[in-house]
């Protein structure tokens, strides 16, 4: 119990923007105006599917061959303008990446090695990225790792990088689950038909110190397993109820204090359908809730860093954005959906994210005075 | 934290705590070792090796467990490998490339924490999860993140290290480790577990050259 409340108690870990690239733009600031205008950067792609089907999906134009490769150095690009080596190169600072699938497109040789060897060329760091590969929840618990490194003293400050791109093996996979919407994708909403793939690159930075920079405060995050299902949702919502469950009581904060979910909403039927039970299950049914799987699309190992960039810009700009596609309830439990975009003060903010493997995880940002 | 039961498994043979428990016999060995075993669960056959030969290490691991208190909600599974899912990744290249159809069963074993999801299913445990992708076998790694996974909250890591990539390397090693049973600082915890993992290569090598001489 000492120990805990060590860690609970201690060290406070800050979150702050590194990079964010979508087919919606170069930086936060082209997203924050996008978001603004509702712009989505889901399109028809002609002839993408398995029987050349013309699929929607976010695809980033104009990415050189290798795509993964190319995404990943202008990213870390972008970090390295905006960062002093002595930073990048400190014995304190640490990398982490969430990606599914990174490289596929060297199989059968080592789908991650560049992964690992484009982070080293161009960021230079003391130690080893530490890749972390846990399906659609990549993301948020690769932020809750982060904090596990500030918190024990391991590292004063973490890279985290999130990324996927598309593919033909992505498509197709998830075209085999007939997974996929015919049309963008609509979160929540009566007449959702599934998800749309997309692509993006992710980077936030973790500190536990603040700057003179925008920075939310992280306070905790879990992680739980369904026990169901390795591809299918729990019908109870089990495991999201108890990873936010154990969120909560991590971060100290009471249910009624938060302001707003950023939900994992991939607008499949029953994913939606999961999260409206679990949510209703927790008594936050009415906080205002988004997916923004209608502006990027699902990115998988990128969702939760990019998804985590956007609450931040919310709780930055004060704007509660629009979950695009959502028009109708179509859950068997009536949630809080934005409609429009509205602006509100957000102190404390809920992110969600449930994916293959029964995994779901949660994580609570606040807002810095 | 103590490790307080290991396993281990390849083509030559499956051990707990150092035992050899069975000796590999079939080029099929995941299935034989189920087969002796005598494990009543049809859904292995469904399973890609990587989850099956978790599923394997874990029901090695039984008796251990039985004396766990809150064992579904304060056990983390912690797993990492280096080749992630390359060998279902490849099957399932083949399903769309070579029979023109993608194999959706293929496709939802393309991901490494698979296995942990089946491993949670098996036991209806709600804990946490996570799987890392390493270069290679990191003690000190695995270490630092039980560590970690103590200071949230949680009692008990189910760990494990499990290469199923059809090439010679292939192994599953497991260990559980435990917060409060007599406690060994992280250094020592550390080595004892390269110490054990070296120990379960090294018989493995040996009934290698055995077996090629016969």
């Amino acid at each position: 119990m000492g120990k805990q409340a060590k860690l609970e108690g201690s060290l406070k870990c800050y979150l702050k923007y590194g990079a964010l690239i979508s087919p919606l733009g170069q930086n936060v600031q082209d997203h924050y105006t996008a978001f603004c205008d509702n712009k989505s950067g889901i399109n028809q792609e002609l002839g993408t599917g398995f029987n050349s089907e013309d699929l929607f999906l976010s695809k980033i134009k104009h990415l050189k061959n290798s795509r993964y490769n190319s995404l990943l150095e202008l990213a870390c690009k972008k970090i390295v303008e905006a960062y002093s080596s002595s930073f990048l190169q400190s014995e304190k600072t640490g990398i982490i990446v969430s990606t599914t699938k990174a490289n596929l497109e060297v199989l059968p040789s080592d789908t991650f090695a560049s992964t690992i060897s484009i982070i080293k060329n161009i960021l230079n760091p003391y130690h080893e990225p530490i890749i972390i590969s846990n399906a659609c929840i990549s993301g948020v618990i690769a932020i809750n790792t982060a904090a596990d490194y500030i918190r024990s003293s391991k590292f004063d400050q973490v890279i985290i990088i999130g990324i996927d791109v598309l593919s033909d093996f992505i498509v197709y996979g998830f075209q085999s689950l007939f997974a996929l919407s015919n049309e963008a994708c609509r979160p929540f909403d009566k007449n959702r038909k599934g998800i749309t793939l997309g692509e993006a690159c992710g980077i936030l930075i973790m500190k536990n110190t603040l700057d003179d920079d925008f920075s939310v405060e992280y306070l905790a995050g879990a992680t739980s397993n369904d026990a169901n299902h390795i591809s299918g949702p729990s019908r109870s919502g089990e495991g999201l109820f108890r990873a936010v469950t154990k969120a909560i009581e991590r971060s100290g904060v009471s249910k009624k204090e938060i302001d707003f979910i950023s939900s994992h909403g991939t607008a499949t039927l029953y994913n939606d359908e999961m999260e409206s039970v679990a949510l209703h299950r927790l008594e936050l049914n009415h906080i205002p809730t988004n997916s923004f799987k209608g502006y990027f699309g699902h990115t998988l190992g990128a969702a939760g860093i990019i998804e985590t960039i956007m609450c931040m810009v919310s709780m930055e700009k004060s704007v509660l954005f629009k979950s695009i596609g959502f028009s109708e309830v179509g859950t068997t439990e009536t949630l809080n959906i934005v409609s429009e975009n509205s602006n509100v003060d957000l102190e404390i903010v809920l992110k969600t994210a449930s994916g293959f493997g029964g995994g779901n995880a949660a994580l609570l940002l606040k807002q810095v005075k | 934290m103590k490790i307080i039961s290991h396993s281990y498994l390849n083509r030559f043979g499956a051990f707990v705590n150092g035992d050899l428990i069975l000796s590999g016999q079939e080029d099929n060995f995941l299935k034989q070792y189920f087969v002796q075993l005598e494990i009543d669960y049809p859904k292995f056959y469904k399973m890609d090796s990587l989850s099956k030969s978790a599923f394997l290490g874990d029901f090695l691991l039984k008796n251990t467990l039985q004396n766990m208190v809150n064992i579904d909600e304060k056990l983390q599974l912690i797993f990492a490998n280096s080749t992630s899912s390359q060998q279902t990744d490849l099957k399932f290249i083949e399903s769309y490339t070579f029979k023109k159809n993608p194999s959706p069963s293929l496709f939802v074993y393309t991901l490494p924490n698979i296995l942990a999801g089946e491993i949670a299913i098996k036991h209806k445990w709600y804990g946490e999860n996570i799987f890392f992708i390493l270069t290679k076998f990191d003690s000190k790694f695995f270490i630092d993140q039980i560590e970690m996974s103590f200071l949230r909250g949680n009692e008990y890591c189910m760990c494990g290290w499990i290469e199923m990539n059809g090439l010679e390397e292939e192994e599953c090693f497991m260990f559980v480790v435990s917060k409060t049973v007599h406690w060994v600082e992280n250094q020592e915890a550390s080595n004892e577990l390269n110490q054990i993992l070296n120990n379960y290569r090294n018989n493995g090598i040996k009934r290698t050259i055995k077996s090629s001489n016969n």
